[in-house]
């Protein structure tokens, strides 16, 4: 059974569609990204699964119980890291943590027990009586991380919780990740990062504008595209219109354009030598052609018709 | 009860973290007591406002101006004023400077002028514009004088003249001359003998024995400190009602409800907080100010009754103008602005006998500010008073009222997404 399941969520803001009829799945040993551009709908999606915002419809099932049903005993389940940073800066880390034990329902004795182990386990154990403010960003995001764990939720909503932090630091925090699903917990991820969601996420749910447009495993949405190589040209592509080459329609789709760069999708299996001699033979001035494996930004591409990065 | 603690005890931690808004708090209404009390009371030396320095040009020099110069410098005068005799020029050139408050000049004939009646006689007054209360002051001291010569010229009539030659005579002093004027003079007074023996006002002077406790009960300073306490005490409930903002700001409210039913405990919280801030600000402001500027409170009991109620109404009235506000930013202005109109009238800063009779008699009752500052004046000026009991009563009951009000509010607002 899926530890949390949502069901055609839908909020709007005004005459805005923040979340239309988005629909997933989590179950445990599991972690389900949510990968779209700043704008989306992924924060929003979290805080209707949190319970921070009601949906205008659909529902939030947590273990198998309407969230709304029991809204205390749903958050016993979960433990929501947000987007921003939300601690105390005056207190320590181990403060921070204890304090937030402590409103989840945890004893003193409990809190002060766990934190010691999310300390350890966050690699805050020497700076764990430090001042938040005097740390670094990488340490106030594991703070962060760790406020939310501290009553051993089996459920982790994340919502970009490597923001703005240097590599190293956002390792530490997706090792950190990887190890609490290995025990089983079930995670909502989301972010805007692709690496992230290809090296992370077991499966992807790419959001725009509000709606899910498609989900499933990396390979999966890979599959979508149809075909296993891309083709990528550069050279003078301004006032080309591909779709007046003879034939070309036939063997190639075009994935995207621009005045110096033509992406395509070679269509059926095709010998990529023959494709290329083909590329090469187009009515332009060619400078260069790259092959290459479809990745998750092709086919958000290729959904959105636009780069993740826009 | 619980996260109530939890909560409290995080706010507090805060604060002790954080603590230079609060010190601020603390500080500011012990270093205006301290000025105000340094400068005003009599028992650290202050003498009011000070000598009242301003020059007396005598260019008359006639035997009664000198009379009047000798006067000026006797010891009961010396008192209240630091008169100078000087040349106009000289006397001029040190209002400028701003040396003196005044110049009052005398001028040439003067004497002779108003003995004789024939013509009428003027005093000048030379004012220094650089000052406040001291030019007026004099001003209002010659205008008495002014009052008494005229007085004096209509009940005395043509003996003035005659008074003045034997002020003016060159020659000796013409004692049987004087004599006889003053017979004369004494018959003209006779009927004003029932005013003046034994006059109709007097006054008497009596100076009481120390009566040794540890401090004087009554002391400006402890009228000061709680005129400060109740304005400053609000500015501290406002910093930590205003801390929900912050919570906001921060995302930790958000935290919060991802963790927690409801944000009643949280309104509950801050609102204990503030309490406790008020609280521990008061032992700091009126127990330290006790202690440094040797003071004692006459009835601690009630005073500490006082505070608590009016820290519970402080708590409620500035959550609800922050909940007003909306923003932390609007509520940062608006609570300032209501801070300082409520303790104006409140009768915090000054007197409230100093007010203006409208806002006296009208306004200053209906504010909490009064009520606190008065019942905790009361208090000390008699320990027998039972003015504070009402006081707490009502400001505990307006307490609650405004505390529910501002925790229904906040919860709407921060339930419809309210922002920092």
């Amino acid at each position: 059974m899926a530890l949390l399941r949502a069901d055609d969520l839908s909020k709007r803001f005004g005459d805005i569609h923040a979340v239309d009829r988005v629909s997933f799945e989590v179950s445990g040993g599991e972690i389900y990204g949510l990968l779209g551009p700043n704008g989306a709908g992924k924060t929003t999606t979290i805080s209707l699964v949190c319970g921070l915002l009601k949906p205008d419809s659909g529902n939030v099932v947590v273990s198998g119980s309407n969230f709304w049903s029991d809204p205390q005993a749903a958050r016993r389940i979960m433990g929501v890291v947000p987007q921003e940073l939300a601690i105390y800066e005056e207190l320590s880390g181990r403060e921070n943590l204890e304090f937030w034990g402590r409103i989840a329902g945890l004893s003193l004795r409990d809190a002060r027990s766990r934190a010691g182990e999310l300390l350890e386990a966050l690699s805050l154990v020497d700076r764990g009586s430090d001042a938040v403010k005097k740390y670094s960003g990488g340490m106030r995001r594991r703070v962060n991380l760790g406020c939310a764990l501290m009553h051993r939720p089996r459920l982790l909503l994340l919502d970009e919780p490597t923001v703005g932090i240097d590599p190293h630091a956002r390792a530490n925090i997706l090792n950190f990740i990887r190890e609490l699903v290995a025990d089983g917990a079930a995670v909502l991820y989301t972010t805007h990062y692709l690496e992230e969601a290809e090296t992370l996420c077991h499966r992807i749910g790419i959001i725009d504008h509000g709606r899910l447009l498609a989900e499933g495993t990396l390979a999966d949405l890979q599959e979508r595209l149809g075909e296993a190589q891309l083709f990528v040209i550069e050279g003078v592509l301004a006032g080309a219109e591909p779709d007046t080459w003879a034939g070309f329609a036939e063997k190639f789709r075009v994935i995207q354009k621009t005045d110096r760069q033509l992406t395509v999708a070679a269509l059926g299996q095709r010998d990529p030598a023959q494709c290329l001699k083909e590329l090469l033979a187009l009515p332009v001035r060619v400078e260069n052609v790259t092959l290459k494996r479809p990745s998750l930004n092709d086919t958000f591409l290729q959904l959105t018709g636009r780069e993740l990065r826009e | 009860m619980t996260p109530l603690r939890t909560l409290l005890a995080k706010d507090l931690r805060r604060a002790w973290r954080n603590p230079v808004p609060w010190l601020v708090s603390i500080a500011v209404p012990l270093l205006i007591t301290a000025l105000i009390g340094v400068a005003f009371s009599p028992r650290t030396g202050g003498s009011g406002f000070g000598k009242i320095a301003f020059a007396l040009v005598d260019e008359d020099d006639s035997r009664l101006t000198r009379m009047i110069r000798e006067a000026l410098r006797g010891d009961e005068a010396g008192k209240y004023l630091d008169a100078q005799i000087l040349d106009r020029g000289e006397a001029v050139r040190r209002v400028r400077n701003n040396e003196l408050a005044a110049v009052v000049i005398i001028p040439k004939g003067f004497t002779k002028d108003y003995l004789r009646g024939g013509k009428p006689v003027a005093l000048e007054l030379v004012k220094n514009p650089a000052q406040a209360i001291h030019p007026a002051i004099v001003e209002e001291g010659l205008g008495l004088l002014v009052s008494a010569l005229n007085a004096i010229a209509r009940t005395l009539g043509g003996d003035l003249a005659e008074w003045g030659a034997i002020l003016d005579g060159t020659e000796r002093f013409d004692f049987q001359a004087a004599g006889r004027l003053l017979e004369r003079t004494g018959d003209h007074l006779a009927p004003a003998k029932v005013y003046l023996s034994p006059p109709l006002v007097s006054y008497r002077e009596e100076t009481r024995a120390n009566t040794s406790r540890p401090g004087p009960a009554w002391s400006l300073f402890a009228f000061l400190l709680i005129g400060m306490g109740a304005m400053f005490f609000l500015y501290m409930a406002d910093n930590a009602m205003r801390d929900l903002y912050r919570e906001l700001r921060f995302h930790t409210l958000e935290r919060f409800q991802t963790l927690h039913e409801g944000l009643l405990v949280l309104l509950v919280g801050k609102v204990a907080f503030a309490m406790a801030v008020v609280v521990i600000g008061a032992v700091i402001l009126f127990g330290g100010g006790s202690l440094v500027f040797r003071f004692a409170w006459r009835q601690p009991l009630a005073l500490a009754v006082l505070v608590l109620a009016y820290a519970l109404f402080a708590s409620g009235f500035m959550g609800l103008l922050a909940a007003l506000a909306g923003t932390e930013r609007r509520a940062d202005i608006l609570n300032n602005v209501i801070i300082m109109v409520v303790s104006l009238a409140g009768g915090c800063m000054f007197p409230p006998q100093q007010l203006p009779a409208f806002m006296r008699d009208h306004l200053t009752p209906l504010l909490p500010t009064a009520w606190f500052a008065g019942a905790a004046r009361a208090v000390q000026d008699d320990p027998a008073s039972l003015a504070w009991v009402g006081a707490a009563g009502r400001l505990a009951g307006l307490g609650v009222i405004v505390l529910l009000l501002a925790t229904a509010l906040f919860r709407r607002r921060l339930q419809r997404g309210a922002r920092a």
